[in-house]
């Protein structure tokens, strides 16, 4: 137990639970959707693509995966400028009130996401803005912001501040500089973060489920309500797009900045 | 005469409309507004906040189904005595500490291998298998957990095969815990993940040339030094699976509601907005309480996103 060797067994034992656990529900929605029976079985009744073509025809899942588009493009459209901005400033700044304001920042997490949602409900509500789907691009803004600010301070903090000096010395007038130096710099972190804030946003569920009502209810507020229904495979077939989603972005990440960021230390 | 570029010209009126929008002298504000459009967004969670604490004052008139105009603390006297929201907080929070003590127990090794491997290609696949399900979502994991667990799912057919069973797999306690380990695993490996990395690999070979075994090292290095990173997984996985509503909606079946659930049942099942935000506020209140500890006590570990430390 103590040699190296019980040390792979034990690391690689526990290890391998883990992807196991991680990839089962991925693998049985991804082959549940292929499933030529009305029902899912085990062994599954041969092989077909027809729920694809049945989830090709419903126009309420179709219409509820283009809300889904929608919101994820709302919440990043916004995320990208206000996140990139307060990542450089916080990377790059000694302003006063650091501590508080990092606290602060950290709020979208810190306050758990039903408190979140019900707050953004009532003042949604009391604005009169609830039953349309913009509103749900900003709360998933707002609930995942902080992984914004940190792929961009990520980037923006191994930015050499000489270099903009260098620039500055060159004759480049402030707004050059950040358009030149600064921003491709942090350019890496922008594209995490916005692939995180998309894809997450695709995902919400909870924050969803608060601020849609029946008419524009969002992908997973769908599949949610249809689970409670009645288990059939349509619902594994469209759970496939969330699966394509969810490999195109890895796909994108790994190579515009490569998974191995997210391992760096700070 | 060189021709002078159109995107050279282009910034130049850039500049200038910035200079006299914004002055030099002004230069010291520009963190401030640089964070202002973040501070505003997040704000709209602080304004949530004030939204819902009055909320938690008012009560429901049970004959007009109207809240009342008046305040009163009546709903904090029935979140804090019936005994059917305290045996949800306690469901809540001993499963929330289950999950976190076996998803940290979990994600060390994982992490570890991850960083450690010599191979890239090895690393890349634990990478993977850690994002898939991270970028699915938590509906699309718990409908997939139905079909493995459920009553005629993979499981239970391939034990009657077997001739054993069928095991009633879904819609109890320890399926709830179950699921929150699968989706709080990814975000505990990538919070422990940095603070591995920051080891260097030679503190390890130092403590084993002077005798240690793995197991030694493990505790009296590894584990030490990567304090922040167990904070901040730790602190994760401790609050949102707490705090979760989805899997113990779907893998309980109503059964084993958290205190998300709960909520959730007071603004739409019972129609009690003020009992319900009052719920919220208390969760809010116990959730901030049990982070500002841990900030306090040992900082914010991996969570901080400020200035690089020099």
């Amino acid at each position: 137990m103590t040699t190296a060797r019980g040390k792979t067994i034990f690391l690689w034992t526990l290890v391998i639970i883990s992807i196991v656990t991680l990839s089962a529900p991925t693998l049985v929605v991804l082959g549940a959707s292929f499933t030529a029976g009305n029902m899912i079985t085990f062994p599954p009744q041969g092989l077909s693509l027809k729920w694809y073509a049945s989830i090709a025809q419903a126009t309420d899942l179709r219409e509820a995966f283009l809300r889904s588009l929608y919101v994820s493009v709302v919440c990043t459209l916004i995320a990208i400028p206000v996140g990139t901005l307060a990542g450089i400033a916080l990377a790059k700044y000694a302003v006063r009130f650091e501590k508080a304001l990092q606290i602060y920042l950290l709020l979208p997490f810190t306050i758990p996401l039903i408190g979140s949602g019900i707050g953004l409900m009532l003042i949604f509500g009391n604005a009169g803005v609830l039953g349309q789907l913009w509103p749900v691009g900003i709360a998933c803004c707002v609930i995942n912001l902080p992984f914004m600010v940190w792929a961009v301070t990520a980037s923006a903090s191994s930015l050499d501040p000489d270099l903009e000096l260098a620039a500055a010395n060159c004759g480049a007038p402030p707004l050059q500089t950040f358009l030149m130096v600064t921003l491709p710099a942090v350019t890496p972190g922008v594209i995490t973060g916005s692939l995180l804030m998309f894809i997450l946003a695709l995902n919400e569920f909870l924050v969803s489920l608060l601020l849609v009502d029946a008419r524009i209810v969002t992908l997973p507020v769908q599949i949610y309500n249809s689970i409670r229904s009645i288990i059939t495979p349509d619902l594994a077939a469209i759970s496939v797009v969330f699966i394509g989603c969810a490999a195109l972005a890895i796909m994108i990440l790994d190579r515009l900045v490569g998974l191995d960021v997210f391992l760096k230390s700070k | 005469m060189r021709a002078y570029p159109l995107t050279w010209r282009l910034l130049d009126v850039l500049e200038a409309g910035v200079a006299k929008v914004f002055p030099r002298r002004l230069a010291g504000a520009t963190p401030y507004l640089m964070l202002a459009p973040a501070v505003l967004l997040v704000g709209l969670l602080v304004l949530g906040l004030f939204q819902i604490a009055d909320g938690s004052l008012r009560t429901l008139d049970t004959t007009t189904f109207l809240m009342s105009e008046s305040y009163s603390l009546d709903n904090f006297r029935r979140a804090l005595t019936e005994p059917l929201f305290r045996n949800v907080a306690l469901k809540s929070f001993t499963g929330s500490l289950i999950v976190t003590a076996i998803t940290l127990m979990l994600a060390l090794p994982y992490a570890y291998v991850m960083v450690r491997t010599k191979s890239a290609a090895l690393r890349k696949i634990l990478l993977i298998a850690l994002f898939l399900p991270f970028f699915i979502g938590q509906v699309v994991r718990a409908y997939g957990w139905l079909i493995i667990l459920g009553n005629q799912g993979l499981v239970n057919e391939t034990l009657s095969f077997l001739g054993i069973g069928p095991f009633r797999l879904i819609y109890n306690y320890p399926a709830v815990l179950f699921g929150l380990i699968q989706y709080m695993l990814p975000f505990a490996v990538l919070m422990l993940a940095p603070a591995l990395t920051a080891i260097p690999e030679e503190t390890e070979a130092a403590a084993e040339s002077l005798g240690a075994n793995w197991i030694q090292t493990f505790i009296h290095v590894v584990l030490p030094m990567a304090r922040p990173g167990f904070v901040g997984a730790g602190l994760v996985v401790m609050t949102l699976s707490l705090t979760d509503f989805a899997i113990p909606a779907i893998l309980g079946g109503g059964s084993q509601d958290f205190i998300a659930n709960a909520i959730y049942d007071q603004f739409f099942r019972t129609s009690d907005q003020g009992l319900g935000a009052t719920l919220a506020l208390l969760l809010v209140a116990a959730g901030s309480t049990l982070v500002a500890l841990v900030f306090a006590l040992v900082g914010t570990g991996t969570l901080g996103m400020g200035r690089a430390k020099q």
